[in-house]
């Protein structure tokens, strides 16, 4: 009974109340903004179908390339001390400091002709500028330390004793973490795709500076909203929330059950 | 009677300073003061926050770059606080500020369109005023403008190819060099085709000259029938007519060739009216403001104009001296 009563509970009650209003008020005030009719006019527009799908696949792409090159080195991180490990690390969170428009600048500035990679990658007919490849290298960039961190987090979670238990019956170093180790880090893998994709989901100021077109959803609300105005901007906003709401539960949903296994 | 003139001369010295003091009271502009810009005033600009702010040490210029057709919106639709809107199109002051969030316009700097490039384009030590029609048509030369929709940048560096298949007579070519150019080589805003062009993924730009000259880029000035920097030509460049989006998705509108006006005004409830008009008054100087753009490539009109006496007399005092009625 006291313990209801006590001023910490209220306070992270209302801390709960006060945080979700601050998220929540804008959003739905958004959401109900668009008119019915202009609302089911954008699901049907060709170029809005467009945006989003290319947003949804490029940021999934990013997730997936993040999953490949990104798991070992995340166990890496979590297992092994080495001499400049804190540097390394560093390193990884630089992408979440640097101003989004600077990212898309210094991507530029290698895939052009002026630099020995992008002088390679143009002779191999590999364009980044106005390109999908391009916009998958910007959101890889954006999401891969939210992927590595949350992975890294999940490795260290797991007990070294398992590995060893495995390896002292004789599993190889790899037959160990492929049959140990990523099965019980599952769930911190799909946390770690989730959050890189949402994050690379939601980047535009990288996006605009490598690839105005072809137009993801944010490049195209921008470009609705400078030649349209608010009022044809906020429909594609609308979509892309809920079509994101819808993927990112069921993601939830997808490791929630796996972890559960 | 020496004490006498002495009290005298100190009464005198102290009505004075006074006067003085109080009149810099009023005068001195403080606080913070708004400005919405088209993104190719941003260099000149920033030079005349640098040199007012110097003046006038409490007072703290806020710039915003953009395209002017945006920045206008930011300020009619989401009610954005500003104090001052510069366009690169004047027109666009006409259109979407006026009358509900401005009352008058004032002309005061002119711009051309140049095609600028870097020592390591593709052709760059051939190209010149005669031929880069030619070079722009050649394949794998990658070229761009900004977006017609959202830059009045666009929509020139369009009517400047339309002009240059009348002046060259040669039929077809607007279609020809437009074919060479894919969708992905146009930008938002002409300035970002900057860093493409300095990182080597772009050739070459269509730019305002005054941008070319303070980005120290080298660029290729053309014939006045086509650059749209000569306001006496302005029933020449009228034969230019691009097909931009209207007010709505799906909605078109034509946009007819003129020359390039910068046009500026004080928003209307601005928030600090006072250092804006101030601010103004600095800028519409032929020794303050207009120097500044005279030395920057942006060629300014001194005195500025209003087109009617009608808007000449909304204007507030001081600026009412600034500006002739020309159309």
């Amino acid at each position: 009974m006291k313990s209801h009563s006590d001023p910490f509970l209220i306070m992270s009650i209302g801390s709960c109340v006060v945080v979700s209003l601050f998220i929540l008020v804008p959003l739905i005030q958004m959401m109900i903004t668009p008119s019915w009719e202009l609302l089911t006019e954008s699901i049907f527009d060709p170029d809005i179908q467009k945006a989003i799908w290319l947003s949804i696949y490029s940021s999934g792409l990013a997730a997936i390339i993040s999953f490949i090159i990104g798991t070992p080195f995340a166990y890496l991180l979590a297992r092994k001390s080495f001499f400049g490990k804190q540097f390394v690390e560093g390193i990884i969170d630089l992408p979440i400091m640097i101003p989004h428009p600077v990212i898309g600048i210094a991507i530029l500035g290698i895939v052009g002709k002026d630099h020995w990679l992008g002088s390679l990658l143009h002779k191999l007919g590999v364009q980044m500028m106005g390109t999908v490849s391009g916009i998958v290298v910007v959101l890889t960039f954006v999401g891969m330390p939210f992927y590595i961190n949350a992975v890294k987090n999940g490795f260290e979670s797991i007990p070294v004793r398992l590995e060893n238990v495995s390896r002292s019956l004789g599993a190889s170093f790899s037959r160990t973490f492929f049959q140990i180790t990523l099965p019980l880090a599952w769930r911190s893998i799909m946390v770690g795709i989730i959050m890189c994709s949402a994050r690379a989901i939601s980047e535009f100021g990288a996006i605009v500076v490598v690839a105005y077109h072809p137009m993801n959803a944010p490049v195209l609300i921008y470009e609705r909203f400078t030649a349209f105005g608010l009022k044809y901007s906020q429909p594609i906003a609308v979509l892309l929330i809920f079509v994101c709401l819808i993927l990112f539960i069921g993601l939830r949903l997808v490791s929630k059950k796996n972890s559960a296994l | 009677m020496k004490i006498y003139k002495n009290w005298v001369t100190i009464l005198f010295a102290l009505i004075v300073l006074t006067g003085i003091s109080v009149s810099k009271v009023i005068a001195e502009p403080t606080g913070k003061l708004i400005i919405f810009h088209a993104g190719s005033l941003s260099v000149p600009f920033a030079a005349m926050e640098k040199h007012f702010e110097s003046r006038y040490p409490k007072l703290d210029i806020l710039r915003e770059a953009g395209g002017s057709t945006k920045m206008a919106r930011m300020i009619s639709e989401i009610g954005k606080p500003a104090d001052i809107m510069a366009s690169a199109d004047f027109k666009v002051i006409d259109k979407s500020l006026i009358p509900s969030h401005a009352s008058w316009n004032i002309r005061f700097a002119s711009n051309q369109l140049v095609l600028c490039y870097t020592a390591n384009s593709q052709y760059a030590s051939e190209i010149n005023h005669t031929n880069w029609y030619k070079i722009l048509a050649r394949k794998g030369v990658i070229w761009g403008h900004s977006d017609p929709n959202l830059d009045p940048c666009g929509y020139r560096s369009l009517m400047v190819l339309q002009l240059a298949e009348k002046y060259y007579k040669s039929p077809g070519l607007y279609n020809q060099l437009i074919a060479n150019r894919p969708q992905k080589n146009i930008r938002p805003k002409s300035v970002e085709l900057i860093a493409l062009l300095q990182t080597g993924n772009m050739d070459y730009a269509w730019e305002y000259l005054s941008v070319a000259i303070q980005h120290e880029l080298k660029y290729v000035t053309l014939d006045d029938h086509i650059n749209l920097g000569n306001y006496q030509l302005d029933s020449y460049y009228g034969q230019a007519q691009v097909t931009v989006t209207g007010k709505k998705p799906g909605t078109t509108l034509q946009r007819v060739g003129k020359s390039c006006t910068y046009g500026i005004t004080l928003i209307k409830n601005a928030p600090n009216q006072e250092a804006a008009v101030s601010f103004l008054d600095y800028l519409l100087d032929p020794s303050g403001g207009l120097d500044i753009l005279k030395q920057m490539g942006q060629p300014p009109f001194i005195p500025s104009r209003v087109p009617t006496q009608a808007m000449k007399e909304k204007l507030p005092t001081v600026l009412k001296e600034r500006v002739i009625v020309k159309n």
